[in-house]
């Protein structure tokens, strides 16, 4: 190109952050106002976090807005292209496939098969005088040009696939008459179903069949193509025995509306039914943003079992309706149960990728290959793995212990997708959808901590964090932002556990990355601020070299430097930060300045209005202006504090919330120490009981509870049977 | 030296009934600005050249008369106004809403708004399409550049097909396309400045045009 000129040089530059290709942007720009363009699957989620390629697609998509105000001018001197493609019909004569000139470069001979959207013929491209199939999508015009070039861009895309099972398309166009058509490699081979037919092909048989044909749709998902229509008739299998899927793709464009065409009757609705029995759950649900490449993985699912047992999983269905009940609310029977022999471990896959909510499906379609792979070879499959956890789950649930660690099972599932968050998004949505799924992950590791969400018991919760951690760092090697606030919640998760070594291993390694990346401009004051806040608490407790109080001094000045740099004053997130910044201090002895610094606090919140939160705020910071005045010995004056912290409390939070537990438990201490012991007894058995409630019986504060009840249970028995059994120290002479 | 382009420049040279050049430039911008606009608002070839002519005349009258004040309005709204109420009177004249029209759009000429967007649209096709001309006569410009966009643009081919079209990479292809959206912001940016219409001055304060109808 002769002419570079200081502009265009700068456009030389890598777009974007350099780690995608242009093109790649260049498609997410598209996507922004065309969901159906495919976009690298890689790139959603590295869009939450990349302001540079965010803003070059922000930079292309405003290019095309521009340009596309042009499309309507009257161009000058317009050259007409000369690629076949885009020549415009010179007579829109009927289409007659005799007709030379109807593909001009493509000889047509005989039709190999006519379906509801097309014709396929047999055909020799004149310039190579190769031999192909050219498929003629009939009454397929383009009803703007926007879904012309919707189409035109698939195609590109899926002309790049390369795999031994994946049919190669090589060139496409509009036809004379206007219809669009496509060349593709000719396959001299039958369907999948009748190839299973024919040969009676066992359920090994099937399954290495399908293990091939799950490989090609894995390597077509991975560069960002859902195929959206398999079925038998889209797999053939060549003379070789190998399975080619065809239309890769193209289902899209292939039938621009087949929902809505109007048709012959009952033909059609039949040949939807057909159709509508390899469409997921979510495909039906006429919600376009909530397909992604896992419905790729239901279709499979279905041809699996249908190949397996000879008919399709819902068979009885009558009406599109019913097969949507059928598909979302009932379990098809087992294959086994059907065809006597087929191995266990092919119901379970066929079941898993039947499965009504994606989320619960495969996550990809290598985890799928690998495990037809497994089954093949006699190892154990990893879905089966996957359902115990299911069984565990359930078991969990019965046993109170609930959602918390029902939520943890979740996010393994969520974290693996966020990695690799949905293609076929429109690039706002797909950023959307990794953010919320983010969100999500977070969330559900939220609610299983015991302090803040419903509680769970102990080691199996544990051992949950533990593998979430662990697909975690697998899903997230390439995002250290995305795995930071991950592994920084998972650590806070320990730390609500007491697992204090693993909750600072995971926490200073977040604070790590993300003190990096805080340097790098890519995090915000707000996420650095939580960063050195979790810190703060994991040294406040860290327990092989004793708690670092001073190390988490340090951290909290960080933190509540950073939030204040970025909130308003009266933000009650940073107020709680400096009440409990006058905690570490306070454990340094430093009375004076732990009780200025909280006063200052409760001075800010007293100026805020009246809320659930502010409570829990006023509630903490009297229990720690309790501990001080306990600190000094005025202990009259603590227990008074601590029972306002706990009226503050009351209102606002659940009876046996986790807070009123500690709390009551303070209380009863003090009551002891001024040697009232029968008061304290009641209040000290609430405590115990919300604690293991909440906590379990092993968590340190539970534990301190339990002596405490014991002690004053021994105290106040003695003197009730008038023995002279004297615990305390500071009691009667 | 060049001719001052400005709508303030132009107008302060229809003041002078000898500068032609003036006269002209102005001619050229507005009428066929006004042609779109009359066969967008409805109106038929024959009609619409009449009334594109009808307004430019009365307006330069009313201008040269000082009644056209630029502090008060743009002057996109006072040429609207004008055709506006000269619409208004034919379907008046034709005595029901039967004049003849175009097969485009229907407008409801009682809804300014709608008809000044329509004349607003009209303008910035005007600007669009002088941009492109000047972008494909420009010499700083690799034709193959142009090409490539015109294959994009109005052609819709991929970007894959446009590239060996051309013999150039797809990543050629989509600098191509930012080149020719870049250079074609510019002359936009500055045609528009010769406009001088942007966007928040719509609304004419205080005295309106005549009603156009020579009274």
């Amino acid at each position: 190109m002769g002419d570079l000129s200081d502009e265009t040089q700068a456009m030389q530059l890598p777009a974007g952050c350099g780690r995608f290709p242009r093109e790649a942007l260049e498609l997410a720009a598209l996507a922004r106002t065309d969901p159906d363009v495919p976009i690298d699957e890689r790139l959603a989620p590295h869009l939450v976090m990349c302001k540079r390629c965010t803003e070059a697609i922000d930079r292309f998509a405003a290019d095309n807005a521009f340009l596309g105000e042009f499309k309507g001018i009257p161009a000058p001197t317009s050259r007409a292209p000369t690629v076949a493609r885009t020549r415009p019909g010179a007579d829109a004569g009927p289409a007659e496939r005799d007709d030379a000139a109807l593909i001009p470069g493509y000889r047509l001979g005989d039709e190999i098969h006519r379906g509801g959207q097309g014709a396929v013929y047999r055909a020799e491209q004149l310039a190579t005088r190769r031999s192909c199939a050219v498929k003629m999508l009939l009454g397929g015009k383009f009803a703007s040009d926007i879904q012309r070039m919707r189409f035109e861009r698939e195609v590109e895309v899926v002309a790049a696939l390369r795999h031994p099972s994946i049919v190669t398309l090589y060139e496409s166009g509009i036809s004379r008459s206007g219809e669009p058509w496509f060349a593709m490699e000719l396959v001299d081979g039958e369907r999948l179903d009748e190839h299973v037919r024919r040969l009676r092909l066992d359920a090994r048989g099937v399954a290495k069949l399908m293990q091939q044909v799950a490989d090609a749709i894995a390597y077509a998902h991975r560069r960002g193509v859902i195929h959206r229509d398999l079925k038998p008739g889209n797999i053939l299998v060549d003379r070789e025995g190998v399975p080619r899927i065809l239309d890769f793709g193209l289902a899209r464009a292939d039938a621009p509306d087949a929902g809505s065409s109007p048709g012959s009757g009952t033909t059609l609705v039949g040949e939807f039914l057909g159709t509508f029995a390899y469409a997921a759950p979510e495909q039906l649900s006429g919600d376009p943003t909530a397909i992604d490449s896992r419905c790729d993985l239901y279709a499979l699912g279905v041809v699996f079992y249908e190949c397996l047992t000879g008919r399709r999983p819902f068979d009885g269905a009558k009406s599109i309706g019913e097969l949507v009940i059928q598909k979302t609310m009932r379990t098809p029977e087992r294959p086994s149960a059907l065809v006597p022999g087929v191995d266990r471990d092919f119901d379970v896959i066929a079941l898993r990728l039947l499965a009504a909510d994606a989320a619960n499906r495969y996550d990809t379609a290598d985890a799928l290959a690998e495990d037809l792979a497994r089954a093949l070879d006699g190892r154990p499959i990893l879905a089966r793995e996957d359902s115990k956890i299911y069984v565990l789950r359930r078991n969990l649930r019965r046993h109170w212990i609930a959602t918390g660690a029902a939520a943890i099972v979740l996010a393994t599932v969520v974290a693996s997708s966020v990695a690799l968050a949905i293609a076929y998004a429109n690039a706002e949505q797909a950023r959307a959808r990794a953010e919320s799924q983010l969100d999500a992950v977070l969330k559900a590791l939220e609610e299983s901590n015991p302090e803040t969400g419903d509680g769970t018991s102990g080691m199996l919760a544990t051992e949950f964090i533990a593998s979430v951690e662990k697909s975690l760092e697998a899903a997230l090697a390439n995002e250290p932002a995305d795995l930071a606030r991950l592994l920084r919640s998972v650590g806070l998760i320990h730390l609500g556990f007491g697992n204090l070594a693993d909750a600072a291993t995971a926490i200073e390694r977040a604070y790590a990355i993300e003190s990096d990346a805080y340097a790098r401009g890519e995090i915000d004051h707000i996420t650095m601020s939580d960063s050195a806040y979790a810190v703060a608490r994991v040294r406040f407790r860290v327990p092989s070299t004793g708690p670092n109080f001073a190390g988490s001094e340090q951290a909290y000045r960080e933190a509540i430097r950073l939030r204040e740099s970025a909130t308003r004053p009266d933000d009650l997130h940073t107020i709680d930060l400096i009440r409990q910044l006058s905690s570490t201090l306070r454990r340094q002895m430093k009375l004076a300045e732990a009780e200025d610094t909280l006063r200052g606090a409760m001075a800010r919140s007293a100026r805020l209005p009246p809320s659930r939160e502010r409570a829990i705020f006023d509630a903490a910071a009297l229990n720690a202006s309790a501990g001080i005045a306990s600190d000094r010995g005025e202990l009259q004056l603590a227990l008074v504090e601590y029972q306002r912290a706990l009226e503050t409390l009351r209102p606002h939070v659940e009876a046996n919330n986790f807070r009123i537990g500690v709390g009551l438990l303070n209380i009863a201490r003090t009551k002891m120490q001024l040697d009232q012991w029968e008061s304290a007894l009641p209040d000290a058995e609430a405590s115990l009981r919300i604690l293991r409630e909440r906590k379990g019986d092993r968590d340190e504060v539970t534990l301190r509870a339990t002596n405490v009840v014991s002690e004053i249970r021994r105290v106040v028995e003695g003197r009730s049977t008038g023995g002279a059994a004297n615990a305390n120290g500071n009691g009667s002479p | 030296m060049e001719l001052d382009r400005t709508t303030t420049a132009l107008l302060a040279g229809l003041l002078d009934p000898a500068n032609s050049k003036a006269w002209e430039v102005f001619d050229q911008r507005y009428r066929p600005i006004l042609v779109g606009f009359a066969r967008n608002c409805g109106l038929k070839d024959h009609d619409a050249a009449e009334l594109a002519q009808a307004t430019i005349v009365r307006f330069v009258e009313e201008y040269r008369d000082g009644r056209y004040d630029r502090e008060r309005g743009r002057l996109g709204a006072w040429l609207v106004t004008i055709a506006r109420y000269r619409m208004l009177d034919m379907r008046r004249r034709a005595g029901t809403a039967r004049i003849e029209r175009g097969e485009s759009a229907m407008v409801d000429l009682d809804d300014e708004a709608s008809v000044s967007e329509v004349y607003e649209a009209q303008r910035r096709r005007a600007v669009l399409a002088e941009a492109l001309s000047e972008l494909k006569s420009s010499s700083r410009t690799d034709p193959k550049t142009i090409q490539a966009f015109e294959m994009l643009v109005y052609h819709s081919v991929p970007v894959a097909a446009v590239a060996s079209e051309l013999g150039m990479s797809a990543h050629d292809v989509y600098l191509a396309k930012s080149r020719v959206a870049a250079k074609l912001r510019e002359i936009v940016l500055r045609l528009e400045n010769e406009y001088e219409e942007g966007p928040g001055d719509w609304a004419s304060k205080g005295r309106r045009p005549s009603d156009g109808l020579g009274a």
